[in-house]
């Protein structure tokens, strides 16, 4: 455990000092504070200040997420810093590991600090908390971890392009392969089967998406939250083991 | 003690490390000589447990090169080392020593610093450092957790004069204290004068190993390499 925390705490002192992260943040702080003056055109209604806020954060989040995710492996293995970890008392495990929760961290942290705005902008405009988007906020964090994870994966096995590109495959796909298999089903015959096959293989990020029913005020169930945790952990425990298994036959 | 038995690695369908057998003395200094890609970086990998071998191991004071634990014993600098760049050299060489179950402090780790040559920049990003600088922090690292067994591969490469005499005299210093020091080297002067023993390899497969002088027979280290691999070369061809 000691070792993961050391290669993670490494890892998110490399990421939050990456010039260009303060960049994309930046933009997405704008963005948000923005939202203000689109509920301001819009009366002051908050279901469009949510919705765009909202919105917004998993945007940036997202492309900040795939921007610091897509070479977290492969460039230790092309700039062989791995070198210096796999000869000391470091297994490949470990480092996956670490990289994941370092770089989830540093992804979490700047989520966080949209949220803190989008509240900030949500108390100033109408006079409340919104509490209900902690739970948007949260999921959006869970999606987060199955994206790094995802990441860390293809970063072990491919270039830092190829694995920008599955990464928004897998998050268009993951978000709309629900209604995908529902139409496939109506269809039937043989193609119900393979779109079935490829919705069980990708990440169902539907689950995460609550935006929409905690803006128009939709509760959730205790159970369907620990539910969907649970899945988040399992998923990103696939694909990690994956990342190590890959990791282990590759020749550095 | 360093053994190395029958060792072997392919890339490929292609042998790199053909059946390398050998022993480095504990408290003496090796150097591993040969051409490029004659197989002595994939050598020194498998032998601190980067790379897997084929075949054959590798015992470190006792330990197979595969178990995790022997690590807390080595240290490693790898050829032209690249760095995380964002980072000062201090919280890099503290980055390397926390990854060793032994705790050290603050304090130790400026000492190694200053050792190296390069305390005064160790609050400056590793990005702004020249590439002598850079060498001196792999030399660093490979210190950190005080290890027994020293690898280093071409630990003079890219230094100045100056530079492959201080790392030289650290080399030297390092066996008096007792420290056993593997390297890899194409700089043959300078191996000749710091070497007990010498491990000659040409096309993955040992040429010699031996002592430096018994290689020698009163010639210099560089004419005597040459005539071993120009002499191998030709029975290859023939």
């Amino acid at each position: 455990m000691r070792v993961i925390l050391v290669i993670a705490k490494n890892t998110f002192r490399e990421t939050i000092r990456d010039r260009i992260l303060y960049g994309i943040l930046g933009f997405s702080l704008v963005y948000v504070a923005i939202t203000y003056l689109l509920a301001k055109i819009s009366l002051g209604d908050p279901v469009v200040l949510k919705s765009f806020g909202l919105a917004g954060i998993y945007f940036f989040g997202s492309i900040i997420t795939i921007f610091l995710g897509a070479s977290i492996i492969y460039k230790e293995i092309e700039r062989r810093t791995l070198y210096f970890i796999f000869s000391k008392p470091v297994s490949r495990l470990q480092l996956v590991l670490g990289k994941f929760f370092g770089l989830f961290a540093a992804v979490t942290m700047t989520i966080l600090i949209m949220a803190f705005v989008y509240f900030e902008v949500m108390f100033y405009s109408s006079g409340s908390f919104d509490t209900p988007a902690l739970l948007a906020i949260l999921f959006q964090i869970l999606e987060t971890g199955v994206l790094v994870a995802l990441l860390v994966f293809f970063s072990t096995i491919t270039t830092p392009l190829t694995a920008t590109i599955i990464a928004v495959m897998a998050l268009f796909g993951g978000h709309s392969f629900s209604s995908v298999l529902r139409t496939a089903h109506e269809i039937g015959g043989p193609l119900y089967g393979f779109v079935q096959s490829i919705y069980y293989l990708l990440p169902n990020l539907e689950k995460f998406d609550v935006r929409s029913a905690v803006v128009h005020g939709v509760s959730f169930s205790a159970t369907s939250i620990l539910i969907t945790i649970a899945y988040a952990v399992c998923y990103a425990t696939v694909l990690l083991s994956c990342a190590n298994f890959f990791l282990k036959r590759k020749e550095l | 003690m360093i053994e190395v038995q029958n060792l072997t690695k392919s890339y490929g369908g292609r042998v790199v490390v053909d059946d390398l057998s050998l022993t480095v003395t504990t408290g003496s200094v090796f150097g591993f000589l040969g051409q490029n890609g004659s197989g002595k970086t994939t050598t020194i990998k498998m032998m601190v447990g980067i790379s897997v071998p084929d075949g054959g191991s590798v015992r470190i004071g006792g330990k197979d090169s595969s178990d995790l634990s022997m690590r807390e014993h080595i240290g490693f600098m790898p050829e032209a080392p690249y760095f995380y760049d964002r980072l000062t050299g201090l919280e890099f060489l503290e980055f390397c020593g926390k990854l060793f179950r032994k705790h050290r402090s603050e304090h130790a780790y400026s000492e190694i610093l200053k050792q190296v040559g390069i305390y005064d920049a160790r609050n400056r990003p590793i990005n702004t450092y020249s590439k002598g600088m850079k060498q001196r922090l792999g030399f660093a690292q490979a210190l950190v957790n005080d290890p027994n067994y020293i690898f280093l591969d071409e630990p003079l490469d890219g230094l100045d004069p100056l530079g492959r005499r201080e790392i030289k005299n650290m080399i030297v210093d390092l066996k008096k204290r007792g420290k056993t020091i593997f390297f890899n080297s194409h700089i043959l002067y300078d191996t000749e004068e710091i070497c007990d023993e010498i491990g000659v390899i040409h096309e993955g497969r040992l040429l010699y190993v031996g002592g430096v002088k018994e290689f020698c027979k009163g010639q210099p280290l560089e004419k005597r390499f040459v005539a071993t691999v120009e002499a191998k070369l030709i029975t290859n061809n023939s």
